[in-house]
């Protein structure tokens, strides 16, 4: 072999080996190896857009930005990198349904479908019902007619006027049953006429009648309180017949509605961008584009990198965040959900159709410590049904406190004294090791009363399927709130005709506490039924109450007005970037 | 060669038809039959019996099976290849097309640096053995396949992101240099495999007589390494990059699920859970007619570079 030939392979080798050796070396030294040209390929993505903006100096910023992101975290300040323009860069799911309201089944979907389109009515950051389409609306006969008087300045997109005819038009194409809306009964059914549309016995909504062209009127079964929190959530949203009857399969893509945002570009699993409505009738937004990322790394590793404004604390650098030790303590941002985590019973199988035996696990199990060492007292330890942030939510309703020698004597009074059957508890999960929290329980409940739970998990629609077959003993489950109220939670959980009454419970005092807040219309002595149905609930305990689960954010600084308010919100028009870099 | 290779493809190409058929109709019953529903994954917890009979009709899986797969063949005749019911409204190819155009981009680009590194490090290590440098070089190769990608993916991203600031972890497209990173986790790895087997290669064609013959024609040393060891070294090489060409298209899953980029292994395992059944349907017909197809193309590169397999595959086929 030719010594030249040779030589060069050598070489190739030898310069390769010497380069890793080099890159080693400098990352223990302590990452003295950040070099100017090094973050030229990093700044490409952010600043494609930045040259339209006046002051933003690229070269500059580069330089600033490598020094922030190596010596000092206060420097990322400065109006560079992902600050350096007015364009939110977050985290997104891909849409589990396409865009179109009347299909939204899941959380992630209905957060894009609330900032495109827009109902009668929408929720404000504080989860009040306040105008969006009708300016204002007045209730009649008890509650069961409301009249909707329209904005005459609500357009869509593509700037056509919206009038009475297009919410009746909205409303009916979500009745159809032509279009299978899996929601529309749950949010819709309880107007006159939308089950027999649904049924096909009707061509149209009977309780659904256009007065005039800003006026509609809609006629309710049974006067049903919290019927504008139901109109806010995405099926009630009004969509462009036009559009729909032009494109009825392609339309979702880009999607006329009268929302905030439009879409810009959609890319299942890469990312969606939605640009401003500067026409929005509710203040246009003050972004020039959000960008949501459906991929890429670790999320954290790129907050850390300045490549998006926020993410999510990943799980094993929590205790660090909250400690203050981690550098990404300063953007930590906790925000409640809107939601409880529960463990729940089917009454009507032993040993749980004894109420004792339910006592005796809830008191039983020790939530104070299982928060503090598995969530490093970063969850609440859930002291009712409602979370805390919720409106309507009351203090007076208590859970049953830790006290083992409690749950033994309630045990050894229960019918299963004597001899136990055999107990298993489900959760929705891929085999491996239960979660630590059902471990846990699991330690307490064979502690305090000599009782041994066995642990399953199962697949996801198949845990549904024996969740709504009533076939599970015993599960942990959790529930997120749909629209800000308690019914809800206390309604749509335990009435006993609910279809997502799993456990088979059945008070009839609770129903009849239900029925009764369902058609009250003075807010405070609603929430006090609520209450009161709450807390005959607990104390039958047909479910523990677990924890209120927390969020746990990372949000840069120069983001304003970036909050999570745990439901669906139209929530980006009031964010905003401060690129001055103070 | 001419009609005796032409018969040749065209034999082994009609039997791939029965094979796609039996493949197709294994799928077909194991997903219909498995436990998982979509229509209860779509609904959720707002399952109705109503609202899944409805959503069954619309699908069609409310007919007896043998005439679903019917329906799925004449389908496909036609050049459809069904709906997915993960993505709604999409049709498969639109959700498969650009997630292949992905992975393969990021496979090819895999490709070619294992071999343009593995190539030139086996070749040197055969002519060094002997020397600490042969153990040294395939030694440190291995070291760099013996790390996990589960391991490097975490770990590259916090070295050359985070710490260097090289790269950024963003996906922006398979064209951008944000996929350098993951396309270098995907590859270094698969280096010391092609190594290995260039260097033992290497070792057995120096031992061959033309080789000898060639040495004691006088030629150059240089003329003996390139036209007649490395050249027919190369040969097995054939063999690795041809098997290899299905896994382009299938893409790699770890790396697809930690750096977050839309391929075509991280749709296909998402469509088995969901479960999407056209998607998988259409996921593992491409792959198995891409497998049967690599095949082929090995024999008939095999004919180009060695004509002693030519002609035995013209005779005995």
């Amino acid at each position: 072999m030719s010594n030249r030939t040779l030589g060069l392979m050598m070489g190739a080798v030898a310069l390769l080996i010497v380069a890793v050796a080099v890159v080693f070396v400098l990352v223990l030294a302590g990452g003295d190896g950040d070099d100017d040209d090094s973050a030229a390929p990093a700044s490409e993505a952010s600043d494609r857009d930045a040259a339209a903006d006046s002051g933003t100096d690229d070269a500059g910023a580069d330089a600033t930005r490598d020094t922030s992101r190596e010596d000092s975290r206060d420097d990322s300040r400065t109006a560079s990198g992902i600050c350096g323009e007015n364009r939110l860069i977050t985290f997104g799911d891909d849409p589990a349904t396409v865009f179109d309201p009347i299909q939204v089944g899941d959380a992630s979907t209905a957060e894009y479908t609330a900032e495109i389109f827009g109902g009668l009515v929408t929720l404000d950051l504080d989860l009040n019902v306040v105008p969006d389409i009708a300016e204002r609306w007045e209730i009649s006969e008890g509650g069961r007619v409301y009249t909707f008087f329209l904005r005459d300045d609500v357009v869509f997109h593509n700037g056509r006027r919206v009038t009475a005819d297009d919410v009746k038009y909205s409303l009916e194409r979500a009745a159809d049953p032509a279009n299978f809306s899996p929601t529309v009964l749950d949010y819709l059914g309880d107007i006159v006429g939308v089950r027999d549309k649904f049924n096909g016995s009707a061509s149209e909504i009977s309780g659904v009648q256009v007065v005039d062209e800003y006026t509609l009127r809609i006629e309710l079964e049974q006067p049903i309180s919290y019927f504008l929190q139901q109109l806010t959530y995405t099926v009630a949203y009004v969509v462009d017949r036009e559009q729909i009857e032009r494109d009825p399969d392609g339309w979702t893509r880009n999607p006329n509605g009268t929302g905030p945002f439009r879409v810009k570009v959609f890319r299942p699993l890469e990312e969606i961008v939605l640009i401003p409505n500067d026409r929005y009738h509710l203040g246009p937004p003050k972004l020039d584009e959000v960008v949501f990322s459906l991929s890429g790394g670790s999320l954290s590793t790129r907050f850390e990198n300045d490549e998006i404004h926020v993410a999510v604390v990943p799980a094993l650098e929590l205790a660090g965040v909250l400690s203050g030790e981690s550098p990404l303590s300063e953007y930590y941002l906790p925000v409640p959900q809107l939601a409880f985590s529960y463990l729940g019973f089917n009454v009507n199988e032993p040993p749980f159709d004894d109420p004792l035996v339910r006592q005796a696990f809830a008191h039983a199990i020790n939530r104070e410590a299982i928060n503090e060492v598995l969530y490093f007292d970063a969850a609440i330890v859930a002291d009712g049904i409602l979370p805390p942030t919720l409106p309507g939510y009351s203090e007076a309703v208590t859970t049953y406190p830790y006290d083992p020698a409690r749950a033994a004597e309630l045990l050894a009074q229960s019918r299963y004294a004597a001899e136990m059957p055999r107990i298993i508890l489900t959760f929705s999960g891929s085999g491996g090791d239960p979660p630590d929290t059902l471990q846990a329980y699991q330690q307490q409940w064979r502690e305090a009363l000599g009782v041994e739970v066995e642990i399953e998990a199962i697949e996801w629609s198949a845990y549904l399927r024996e969740l709504r077959r009533g076939e599970l003993q015993m599960y942990a489950a959790g529930w997120i709130a749909d629209y800000p109220d308690p019914e809800n939670f206390v309604g749509k959980l335990f009435a006993s005709d609910s279809r997502l009454n799993h456990g088979g419970y059945s008070n009839a005092q609770v129903d009849a506490l239900l029925a009764e807040a369902a058609t009250l219309q003075d807010q405070e002595a609603r929430y006090r039924l609520y209450h009161e149905a709450e807390q005959l609930i607990i104390d039958d305990a047909p479910v523990i109450p677990t924890f209120w689960f927390i969020n746990h954010y990372l949000v840069r600084e120069c983001v304003q007005n970036w909050v999570d308010p745990g439901t669906i919100v139209p929530k980006y028009r009031y964010v905003e970037i401060d690129t001055s870099g103070e | 060669m001419g009609q005796g290779l032409a018969g040749y493809i065209l034999r082994r190409l009609l039997w791939t038809v029965p094979v796609i058929f039996a493949i197709s109709v294994l799928v077909f019953l194991l997903l219909r039959l498995g436990p998982l529903d979509p229509i209860e994954s779509i609904l959720g917890q707002r399952y109705t019996e109503e609202g899944a009979e409805r959503l069954r009709a619309k699908y069609g899986y409310d007919r007896p099976i043998h005439i679903q797969y019917l329906k799925y063949v004449q389908n496909l005749f036609q050049g459809d290849l069904g709906v997915s019911t993960r993505h709604q409204n999409f049709t498969v190819a639109e959700v498969v097309i650009p997630k292949i155009r992905v992975s393969a981009g990021m496979n090819v680009m895999a490709m070619v640096l294992i071999f343009t590194l593995g190539v030139p490090v086996g070749v040197y290590a055969a002519f060094m053995r002997g020397t600490f440098i042969d153990p040294l070089v395939i030694g440190f190769w291995l070291l760099i396949d013996s790390i996990p990608v589960l391991i490097s993916a975490v770990w590259a991203p916090w070295l050359f992101a985070l710490k260097l600031g090289w790269v950024n972890l963003s996906y922006e497209g398979v064209l951008h240099p944000n996929i350098i990173l993951p396309v270098m986790v995907m590859s270094l790895p698969g280096v010391a495999g092609v190594a290995r087997l260039m260097r033992a290669s290497i070792i057995q064609v120096e031992t061959e007589d033309y080789v000898r013959t060639a040495r004691a024609k006088g030629l150059r040393e240089r003329t003996v390494v390139v036209s007649h060891v490395v050249r027919n070294a190369l040969l097995p090489m054939v063999t690795v990059i041809g098997l290899a060409l299905p896994g382009i298209f299938a893409g790699s899953l770890f790396v697809e699920l930690l750096f977050g980029i839309p391929g075509i292994a991280r749709e296909a395992l998402d469509a088995v859970l969901a479960p999407d059944f056209d998607v998988v349907l259409g996921l593992v017909l491409f792959g198995s007619i891409l497998f049967v197809l690599a095949n082929i193309l090995i024999d008939v590169a095999y004919g180009f570079i060695d004509p002693r397999i030519r002609i035995t595959a013209t005779r005995g086929g």
